[in-house]
Parts: structure tokens; sequence; C-alpha cells
């Protein structure tokens, strides 16, 4: 949980005064707070994603190095959760897996 | 990949060995705190690499490690109530408490759902008004801007059947516990990228200062690894003791200043038990008076659980660097991921679960011998 992992935002919107925004994590959507990076963020940006929050903007070729970085050291089981709630919304854990 | 090769590349980690090894007079005692460096160290065999050079201690890095046992005792009598809904990151699921662990809890019954950012668990909560729903916020200050939103926006959209188990951590107040140890052999730090990302590096100037110690800000790839080692030795040998920055491309000395200023009106700091470790002082988070309400022990009524932690599991020494996972009795045998006795095992971040993964304890057992007699040799 402690390894940012990086992704592009693709979209933006205003969730009851709270940004938030659509990440895109190598193929995976998910909705992602963009509240701590809100002064400085714009679609096409790519931010690096602690549990569902943007801590900081990276630039293209720091996100790709790392993201590959974190598939090789199997970090990427958030990605899985992503996934499973990217399109479905919440369910239980078990049933999805 | 052209685009790994840059921080991976062979020839460039070989001149950064050739180069620490040429520049240390004597072998010095470094220290990571962050499980993806452990991760990373192991996995690469950078400690056998560094030969006489450098000893790699591993700190307690992991967050889900270091979670002490009645907190993990508290989620699990939270979980199994009727009229909860428990939620927590996907890695809290397996870590053993005194009984069994969330997941058995599951088996038997209780309501227990993998989240992967704590405003899923708001949400979960507004959709099921006539149920309380209970986040575990644990972590380093990398999760803490998380969790300190999730109940800010609790407060601001009036959620009251949301509440958190709080079991957050920092990170500096472990460093001086470790240095203040009069068994104490850590020479330098590698301080965690990620964690000062978020915090910067301002709080780790006192404590270079007043240790003397050098601490290097570093990334979790290997030439990263390797570079800060490079800095730490550096300064080891010119006898200088500054925090310095080796992960440029992701951390400012101010670091993610919305961030941290949310997470101070959320919580404040208070002392907390590490698991394996016991109390440290001013080392963990606590939700301030504001935000009470929505701090799961004062609404169940559970602060006042406390539990022993078995004998037989020494992730506290693994944990303060005293004991290496493979030298452990019960290491593969009477503890393996598939039954462990403690967190280090179970998470991915783990120091006993990188060893066990990537299959250093016998090798690392002939090093550490044959290490051991190259310094005796030399005394």
């Amino acid at each position: 949980m402690c390894l940012g992992i990086p992704g592009r935002v693709v979209a933006l919107r205003d969730d009851a005064g709270l940004m938030m925004g659509t990440v895109d994590f190598g193929g995976v959507r998910r909705e992602v707070c963009l509240a701590y990076v809100a002064h400085d963020i714009d679609i096409g940006d790519y931010v690096v994603v602690h549990v569902g929050f943007a801590i900081s903007k990276v630039d293209e070729d720091e996100a790709k190095r790392s993201y590959a970085m974190l598939r090789e050291m199997s970090q990427l089981d958030e990605l899985d959760w992503m996934r499973e709630f990217a399109d479905t919304g919440l369910r239980d854990a078990q049933q999805a897996s | 990949m052209r685009y790994l090769s840059e921080y991976r590349d062979p020839e460039v980690a070989r001149a950064l060995v050739r180069q620490i090894r040429e520049t240390a007079t004597r072998r010095w005692v470094l220290m990571e705190v962050c499980g993806g460096q452990t991760h990373t160290i192991v996995k690469q065999g950078l400690g056998e690499l560094l030969g006489d050079a450098v000893e790699m201690i591993h700190g307690p890095g992991c967050p889900v490690c270091v979670t002490p046992l009645e907190q993990i005792d508290k989620a699990l009598a939270l979980a199994a109530r009727p009229d909860v809904i428990f939620t927590s990151f996907g890695d809290m699921l397996r870590v053993p408490g005194s009984d069994c662990d969330l997941q058995q809890v599951r088996a038997r019954g209780g309501t227990v759902r993998v989240v992967y950012s704590p405003l899923d668990a708001l949400a979960l909560a507004q959709a099921h008004p006539d149920k309380e729903v209970v986040f575990f916020a644990v972590g380093f200050e990398t999760t803490a801007p998380a969790n300190a939103m999730a109940v800010y926006r609790a407060r601001e959209l009036g959620v009251p059947n949301f509440s958190v188990l709080v079991s957050h951590v920092t990170v500096p107040p472990a460093m001086r516990a470790i240095l203040d140890a009069p068994d104490n052999r850590v020479q330098a730090f590698l301080a965690a990228g990620h964690v000062c990302t978020v915090m910067g590096w301002t709080e780790y100037e006192p404590i270079a200062a007043q240790y003397q110690v050098p601490i290097v800000v570093t990334g979790f790839e290997p030439i990263d690894i390797l570079e800060g080692i490079l800095l730490a030795v550096q300064q080891l040998e010119a006898g200088r003791h500054e925090v310095v920055n080796q992960y440029v491309r992701a951390v400012t000395r101010e670091g993610t200043v919305p961030a941290r200023t949310l997470v101070e009106q959320v919580f404040r700091l208070a002392d907390r038990k590490w698991r394996g470790i016991g109390e440290i002082p001013g080392s963990g988070l606590v939700l301030r008076e504001e935000y009470a309400s929505f701090d799961a022990e004062r609404k169940f009524g559970l602060e006042d659980l406390t539990v022993e932690e078995p004998a037989e599991c020494r992730a506290g020494d693994v944990l303060r660097g005293r004991l290496k996972p493979h030298q452990c009795s019960a290491f593969g045998t009477r503890c393996t991921p598939e039954h462990p006795l403690g967190a280090p095992m179970v998470s991915s971040e783990g120091a006993c679960a990188a060893y066990y993964n990537y299959g250093r304890y016998r090798e690392g057992e002939a090093l550490a011998m044959s290490r051991e007699s190259a310094v005796g040799s030399r005394q």
C-alpha cells in the first residue's frame, strides 16, 4: 500500500466540492481523488496514486518506468482490486475472487 | 524496455557497486525503512553485491507488519459484529490476530470488504445507512492523506454511520527509536521515497543533526538504491551527516503541502505501539477531538483492549534489524507465506516474505557466515 502507482488523468469532475478524476493505469480506469494536486493538474497529466489519491505529478517517462517496475515487483495487487471495482462498483471481494 | 533501462542498466549498476566498494574504507551499516526498497534489495541481491563495503539492515518499513496485534484484534472484533460492514485494504486480510485473521472472520459470517480507497468505504456507508461501516485506517504517511480526507468528507457530508479504526504510524519517530537503542548498529538511513513525496524531508533534518547520521531520500528501483547507498557512504567517509535527496524526480523538500495540511487538520500525534517493537512515543496518528465521533474505538468501546504478543514470532527483532529473516528458527518451516506466524511473512512489503520468495535463505546464510569470518579476520 506504500508504493504509489502512476497513471494518466483522462477526465476531471467535481464531486460536491471534491476534485475527482478518472485515471488510466495501463488500461484499467479508476476514479481517483485529485484534491491534493488540484492546483496543478489537467487532462493528460501523469500522477502517482496512493490508495485512490493522487499525491504528486510525474512526467510520462517516470510514470511508465515505475509502472513497469511495480509490475515486475508484483506490487500491483491494488490494480486487481481496481479492476474489480472500476466497472462494477463496490462488491464483496470474496465474490470477486 | 527502453524506459526501464536507465534505472536498471546492469552497466550503471556495476559502476555504482564498484564506486561504493572503492569509496568504503570499512564496512558501513545502513538501514532502509521502506518495504519496497527491502523488496528490491533482496530480489536483486544488492546486499551480496556490496560485499564488505556495506551491510544493509532492513528496517520497520512495512505498514502491514508494524500494525500492533491489539489493533488487529479490534478489527476482528468489529468485523464479527452483525451490524458492521468492515472495510480494509486487501493487505490486512491475512495478518494473523490473536485467534484468527479477517479472512476467517469473513468465512464465519462477518462482513469484510476489500476497498481500494477509503472513499469507497465512505460511499459504502452512504449506500447502507442501516449499517455501521468501519474502515481500517492503517499505514505510514503515504496513506494518511487518503484516510484524513475520508474522515474530513464524512463530517462534511454528514455520514454518521462511518468510522475508522486508526492504526497510523509515522517514520521519523521510529528512526529515532532505532538510533536510541543501546545496541543500535545503524550508521546511516535510506529514507523512503514515497513517504517523502508526501511529507518532504524537513522532519529528517533534526534527526541527521542530532544523531549525526546521514539520511538519503531514496527511490525504490535498483539504481536508485545503489545511488542512495553511495551518497550515504560518501558522507560517512567524509564525516558528514546531512539529509540529501537521491529521488529528485519525485520528492521536494516541502512534499505535497495540501496533503500534509489536511493530515494535520484531522489527525494529531500520539504514542503508538508497533507490532514486535513496542510503544514508540509520538509515532502514531489519532483523530483530533473534532473528529472523535468517527473514531471506531470510541464508538464501539474498544479503547481499553490490550493484548500481549506471542513469543514465538521474532518479527520485532527482524523489524529492528537485529535478526535477518532467515536466521529465525521458524523461517520457512513453522512460518511460511501460507501459514505465517507474523505479519512480515504475510505482506508483500515484509522482509520475511521477500527472503522467502526470492530464496535468499540458503544463499543468505552462507554469505552471512562468510561475511562474518571476513569481518572477523580484519579485526
